[in-house]
């Protein structure tokens, strides 16, 4: 049956959509401790095959133009070149230890977080040639860009701090102290926002100095946040406590909390309004509609962290 | 499906570890819990699958038998504080930082790591194979440096320590110095950066090879045959390694699992079989003390060895004949 889904599922994706009741497309999940990727249907929210890659697949991102998708497989120090249609592995390049990676707004940079090394790559996104490393201590964590592609912003997640890099003058700017633990980190609305892993909030900091101007109480472990694709809704992960917040992106007001069990991680946004979230302690990815509360959970590989949605785009 | 290992792990580092991190304030080994809770598991489970085959094999067949067992349950402890995973944390954590810096180094000096799959592009996705190569090549690896450690006085008196037990059992396996636990770690880093490691992929394999570690301590009288001899350690190969006879400088049988560096290097004795154990040489606390005492009178023994505290002793660091 799956081998037959395999072969189906790509003249299904070339059709056009009859009545949408689920989001058509594929998943693609980075299971990072069991060097794979799990490419799932999410029509039917089942599992299709597992793709093999070296050794701990974490983060993924899309290139600029959407020809490629860039998997980090951190223990391997290699980047995998993906075809984000159908998950297939094109090309593999040796990079140093690439944890979590991001693609400048502009499409010029693309830093990669070397969390084992304490290092920060920035990369000419054109060439892949290593514009400058980045010595940053310790556990360099999450990546964003301010909007005009002019700084990356780093957690570093042994020390507490967030790190500014300036990409014009290829230096650091600043690093501030800005709680227990920081992990994920995003810009919204002229302020950085910063998970705290080892509290029960989220920072709003200001991106000129790295002054915390607010914490916003989520739960405890607040790993990673994303913005909705309408940008209306901000999602926050919180590990320790399994759940997933929904606030108000304008106001940061919290709308409602959801229970994700597993260690609620990353998350992509499907056309119909799901969000699809690795769940990486029950080896499980979690479909949860917003609408109703209602939590799918779909088995996957060991430890799932990265996932790419690719009906979301 | 899920395997039950990681299920039992995802349990672990949720409901336990976890919330024991956060109240500690040390999320940031969040990840790190989770491979080790993984190892813990898969620890329990080998202790368990050693002790139901060993125990039955070892009342079975004894090569032999003692009025009392008291030295055997130090190794009991060595046993669940190694494969449950105590051990190989405190060693991570002690380790972590030079690694980082290492690695961090060596990238800075254009050095990544390589892959076996790398280096021979062909076995890229054929996972079961590159295991078995990487399980040969670690092997390979753990010949020399447990051959190396009969070399070095002072890194034979460390490792005289596994070698005091008078009562070897499949539970001896892990009666080791910490020392020489750390020395093992640093050689296993220094080989994961030659070749890299694999990942936990073959769980049942990984277990299975562990279990052939431990059965090769076993005090039982269990031969695979004259083939069988020379294709996996048995029981009967590795007690002559362990033999009184065989402690110090020039032993035999060196192999961790696979007996085939002992052909290739002409260390194989295939000849003895179910030998005394032990060191004549050490001194009575090696062999019988309680787990602090052996740990103390292994740094002692280094010492004298090394020529560190009074002349260097040569005792018992020759192969009798």
């Amino acid at each position: 049956m799956r081998l037959l889904l395999a072969f189906i599922l790509p003249l299904a994706l070339l059709a056009p959509m009859a009545g949408p009741a689920r989001a058509g497309g594929l998943a693609i999940v980075l299971n990072s401790g069991d060097a794979t990727l799990s490419v799932l249907d999410m029509a039917h929210e089942t599992e299709l095959r597992r793709v093999p890659v070296l050794r701990e697949p974490h983060h993924v991102a899309l290139s600029p133009d959407g020809a490629d998708l860039l998997v980090g497989d951190a223990g391997a120090n290699e980047m995998l070149f993906l075809d984000p249609r159908t998950g297939d592995i094109r090309r593999r390049v040796p990079m140093a230890d690439p944890y979590h990676l991001a693609f400048s707004p502009n499409g010029k940079w693309l830093t990669v977080t070397g969390l084992a090394r304490n290092q920060v790559d920035v990369y000419d996104a054109a060439t892949m040639a290593l514009a400058k490393r980045f010595p940053l201590s310790t556990m360099p964590s999450h990546v964003t860009y301010a909007p005009d592609s002019s700084m990356a912003y780093v957690t570093l997640q042994g020390t507490n701090r967030l790190a500014a890099i300036d990409l014009r003058h290829q230096v650091v700017s600043w690093t501030a102290e800005v709680g227990a633990t920081p992990a994920g980190v995003i810009w919204l609305n002229g302020k950085l926002l910063v998970a705290n892993m080892g509290s029960d909030h989220f920072a709003v900091v200001d991106p000129v100095d790295g002054r915390v101007e607010q914490r916003i109480h989520t739960g405890r472990g607040a790993h990673q946040l994303f913005l909705s694709p309408d940008r209306k809704t901000l999602w926050v992960n919180n590990r320790v406590d399994g759940t997933t917040v929904a606030l108000d992106a304008a106001t940061l007001a919290t709308i409602h909390s959801y229970r994700v069990p597993g260690g609620p991680d990353c998350i992509d946004f499907a056309p119909d309004g799901k969000l699809w979230i690795t769940q990486r302690f029950i080896q499980k990815v979690g479909v949860l509609d917003p609408a109703t509360g209602a939590l799918q959970s779909i088995p996957v590989g060991r430890s799932p962290h990265g996932i790419f949605l690719t009906g979301a785009r | 499906m899920t395997d039950p290992f990681s299920l039992a792990a995802g349990w672990l580092t949720e409901t336990v570890l976890l919330p024991a991190l956060y109240a500690v304030g040390g999320m940031e080994w969040e990840e790190v819990a989770f491979g080790w809770a993984l190892f813990a598991c898969y620890g329990v489970a080998q202790v368990a699958v050693t002790f139901a085959v060993c125990l039955p094999l070892e009342r079975w067949r004894p090569v032999e038998r003692w009025p009392d067992q008291k030295a055997v349950w130090v190794d009991v402890l060595y046993t669940l504080l190694s494969r449950v995973g105590v051990l190989p944390l405190v060693t991570f954590v002690l380790f972590y930082q030079l690694q980082v810096g290492l690695n961090g180094w060596l990238s800075d000096h254009g050095w990544v790591p390589p892959t076996l799959e790398r280096l021979v592009p062909a076995l890229l996705g054929h996972h079961l194979l590159t295991f078995f190569l990487y399980a040969v090549i670690l092997d390979f690896s753990e010949y020399w440096r447990h051959r190396l450690s009969h070399r070095f006085g002072w890194w034979w008196a460390l490792h005289s320590l596994h070698h005091a037990q008078r009562q070897m059992t499949f539970w001896s396996d892990d009666r080791n110095h910490l020392l020489d636990d750390l020395i093992g770690f640093a050689w296993f880093t220094a080989v994961a950066l030659l070749i890299g490691i694999p990942p936990m992929q073959f769980p049942l394999l990984v277990l299975l090879l562990r279990f052939l570690e431990s059965l090769s301590h076993a005090n039982a009288r269990l031969s695979f045959g004259w083939l069988g001899e020379r294709l996996l350690v048995s029981p009967r190969f590795h007690r002559s390694h362990h033999g009184v006879l065989a402690a110090g400088q020039q032993s035999a049988n060196y192999g961790a699992i696979l007996p085939w560096w002992d052909v290739l290097f002409g260390t194989a004795d295939f000849d003895r079989a179910y030998v005394r154990t032990g060191d004549p040489s050490a001194e009575e606390a090696l062999a019988t003390g309680s787990y602090v005492q052996q740990q103390w009178a292994g740094l002692r023994r280094m010492a004298r060895m090394a020529g560190w505290t009074g002349p260097r002793q040569a005792g018992g660091f020759k192969r009798g004949h």
